[in-house]
C-alpha cells in the first residue's frame, strides 16, 4: 500500500463498530516495547531446545513457567513470598520511621546535627553485607536480625534526602509564610515538610530497591524461608529450573516495589512539576 | 503618632566572611493611615532591608520601628508582605494559598471560604480557584500572593518589587488593580520598586533612598489628582516628578 494514500485506499473491516485495522495497530504500538525481551525468549528457547546447552545449566524458559506453575499451586512459593514480602516491608517502613525522624530532628537542630551527622557520614560508606555478621551476634539468626539489617540498608537514602530536603526549602519562602503568620511547629507541618516532600519521597523510592537487595543477600546468608532462601536453596540441590524461577520472582518483587512507590508519588505529589 | 515610626533605624549585615555591611544608616521615616508610599533607589541600596524590618522578618540593629505605636518584635497579622517571586504554595490550590493565613488564625471554615472567594473576584481570578501554582501565568501569580497577603486583613501591605518580573502590560493592569484594591481594602501600602514611573504614578509620597548604606535623601510628595489616570503618564507634571527624581537617583550612582 502506498504511504500517502494508505487512509484512504485501505480496506476498512469493522468488528462490533472497532475499526480491526486501528485497533490491531495501537496493539502493535503498544506492545512495540515487548518485542526485543520476547525475541530474547525465543532465542534462549531454540538454543536449549536445539540442545546446544545443556538445560541443565541454562533451563529453557517453558520449562521455567512450569515450574513456576508447580510452585504456584503447591503452595510453596506463598509461604517463601509472604516471608520475604513481611521482612522487607518491615525493614523498609521501620527505616522510614526513623530515617525521616531522624532527618527532621537533623535538619531542625544545629546541635542535633553536630552530634549525629559524623555517625551518619561514618556508618554510611560501610556496606551493608559487611555488617550482616554483626548484626547476626547481636540480635541472632532469625528475623530481627534480618529486619534491622534491610532497615540499615534502607535509613540512609531517606535520611539523606530528608535532611536535603528540609535545608533545600527557600529560605523566601519561609519568610513569606512567617509574614502570613506560620511560626514554630506550623512551619514545620504546613511550609517546610510539605515543600522537602517531593525530596523525602525520592528518597523513599530509592530506598524501595534497596530493600529488596538486601533481602536477597541474607536471605541467601542464612535462612530458613523466603525467595532469597528457595534460590540458594535451589541451587544446592541443581534444581535449576527452580532456581530460575525464583530469580524471576525477586525481580517481579523489585519491580512491583517500585511501582507502587512511584504510584504513591504521584499520587500525593499531583501538584509537583518534577513527577 | 504616627501609624509606622521609624526613627535612627540601623541595619547592620554580616557576610560569609564576617564582614559588616552596613545595610540601613539612621533612617527616618513616618507614615501614615492609609498613605501610599513607594521606596526608590539604588540597587543594593537596603530599600527592600526596610521592608523586612518593617515585616518583623528581620530584627533591627538600632533606632526605634514602631507599628500603631508598639516596637516591631516579629511577624505581626495586622502587616502582610507582597514578594516579587511570588513566593506562593507550590502544593496548595488557589484558594488554598488565600486561606493559609485565616486558617492559621483558626478562622472558621465558612468565613475563609466567603472571604477567599470575595479575594479571588477582587483579584480577577475567578475560575482559577482550584488550580495550582505552576499552572498560572506570572501576573496570575502574584494576583494570588496579593489575595494571600490581603486575607488576612492587614493594615499594612509591604510590597518588595511586586511587579518586577512581569512583562509591561501585565505590570500596568495591575498597577491599575492595585491602586483599586488599596481604595477597597482602606490599608497603607510601602512599595518598593526600580520604576521611576510606577512610583510616581501608585504613590502620595516618593521616598528616595541613597547608595549604601541606606539614608533618606529626599521625600518627593506627589500632588496629581486621584484616581490617577493612564493619562497622566504624559501630562506635564508627571514628567517633571520623573525627571527630578531621575536626577536625585543619579545622583547616588
Amino acid at each position: 500500500m502506498d504511504g500517502s494514500t494508505k487512509g484512504l485506499s485501505r480496506p476498512v473491516v469493522m468488528v462490533n463498530g472497532t475499526d480491526l485495522f486501528c485497533f490491531s495497530r495501537s496493539l502493535f504500538n503498544r506492545s512495540k516495547k515487548l518485542l526485543s525481551p520476547l525475541i530474547c525468549l525465543g532465542v534462549w528457547e531454540l538454543i536449549v531446545r536445539l540442545e546446544f546447552i545443556n538445560p541443565f545449566f541454562c533451563p529453557a524458559p517453558t520449562s521455567i513457567v512450569k515450574e513456576l506453575y508447580v510452585l504456584l499451586f503447591t503452595g510453596e512459593l506463598w509461604m517463601h513470598l509472604g516471608d520475604s514480602v513481611s521482612r522487607a516491608v518491615c525493614g523498609y517502613f521501620l527505616a522510614s520511621l526513623l530515617g525521616v525522624g531522624v532527618g527532621l530532628l537533623v535538619a531542625w537542630s544545629r546541635f542535633v546535627e553536630d552530634l549525629i551527622d559524623p555517625l551518619i557520614e561514618l556508618i554510611r560508606p560501610v556496606s551493608t553485607f559487611a555488617v550482616i555478621p554483626i548484626f547476626f551476634i547481636w540480635f541472632g539468626i532469625g528475623d530481627v536480625s534480618k529486619v534491622l539489617i534491610i532497615t540499615k540498608a534502607c535509613f540512609f537514602p531517606i535520611v539523606l534526602n530528608t535532611i536535603a530536603g528540609i535545608k533545600g526549602v527557600d529560605p523566601k519562602l519561609i519568610q513569606a509564610a512567617r509574614s502570613l503568620g506560620a511560626e514554630g511547629i506550623a512551619l514545620w507541618t504546613r511550609v517546610l515538610i510539605p515543600s522537602a516532600l517531593p525530596m523525602i519521597l525520592t528518597g523513599m523510592r530509592v530506598a524501595t530497591s534497596m530493600s529488596v537487595t538486601t533481602l536477597v543477600g541474607v536471605e541467601m546468608l542464612s535462612a530458613d524461608s523466603g525467595i532469597g532462601f528457595m534460590v540458594i536453596d535451589a541451587q544446592r540441590v541443581f534444581a535449576t529450573e527452580k532456581m530460575f524461577a525464583g530469580i524471576l520472582i525477586l525481580s517481579a518483587l523489585g519491580f512491583s516495589f517500585d511501582r507502587v512507590a512511584r504510584l504513591v508519588q504521584h499520587r500525593v505529589l499531583a501538584w509537583h512539576k518534577g513527577v | 503618632m504616627a501609624f509606622l515610626e521609624a526613627s535612627m533605624v540601623n541595619k547592620i549585615y554580616h557576610d560569609k566572611k564576617k564582614q559588616e555591611i552596613v545595610a540601613l544608616s539612621n533612617f527616618t521615616l513616618s507614615v501614615e493611615e492609609r498613605e501610599f508610599i513607594t521606596i526608590i533607589g539604588p540597587s543594593g541600596c537596603g530599600k527592600s532591608s526596610f521592608l523586612f524590618l518593617a515585616a518583623g522578618l528581620e530584627p533591627l540593629t538600632s533606632g526605634v520601628l514602631k507599628f500603631n505605636g508598639k516596637p516591631v518584635k516579629g511577624p505581626d497579622p495586622l502587616s502582610a508582605m507582597v514578594f516579587q517571586e511570588y513566593l506562593l504554595f507550590p502544593w496548595k490550590t488557589v484558594r488554598e494559598n488565600i486561606e493559609f493565613g485565616p486558617e492559621l488564625r483558626h478562622v472558621s471554615k465558612k468565613q475563609r471560604r466567603e472571604s477567599s472567594c470575595n479575594l479571588i473576584k477582587m483579584v480577577g481570578l475567578g475560575g482559577f480557584e482550584n488550580r495550582y501554582p505552576n499552572e498560572l501565568s506570572g501576573g496570575m501569580q502574584q494576583r494570588v500572593s496579593i489575595a494571600r497577603a490581603l486575607a488576612n486583613k492587614p493594615q499594612l501591605i509591604l510590597m518588595d518589587e511586586p511587579f518586577g518580573a512581569l512583562d509591561a502590560l501585565t505590570r500596568e493592569t495591575l498597577q491599575i488593580e492595585l491602586l483599586k484594591i488599596w481604595q477597597q481594602a482602606k490599608c497603607t501600602v510601602l512599595f518598593v520598586t526600580h520604576s521611576i514611573p510606577e512610583a510616581v504614578y501608585l504613590a502620595d509620597r516618593v521616598v528616595v533612598v541613597s547608595k549604601r548604606p541606606g539614608t533618606i535623601k529626599e521625600i518627593v510628595d506627589i500632588d496629581l489628582p486621584r484616581p490617577r489616570e493612564r493619562e497622566m503618564f504624559t501630562s506635564p507634571s508627571f514628567i517633571e516628578y520623573e525627571r527630578y527624581l531621575k536626577n536625585l537617583i543619579l545622583e547616588e550612582i
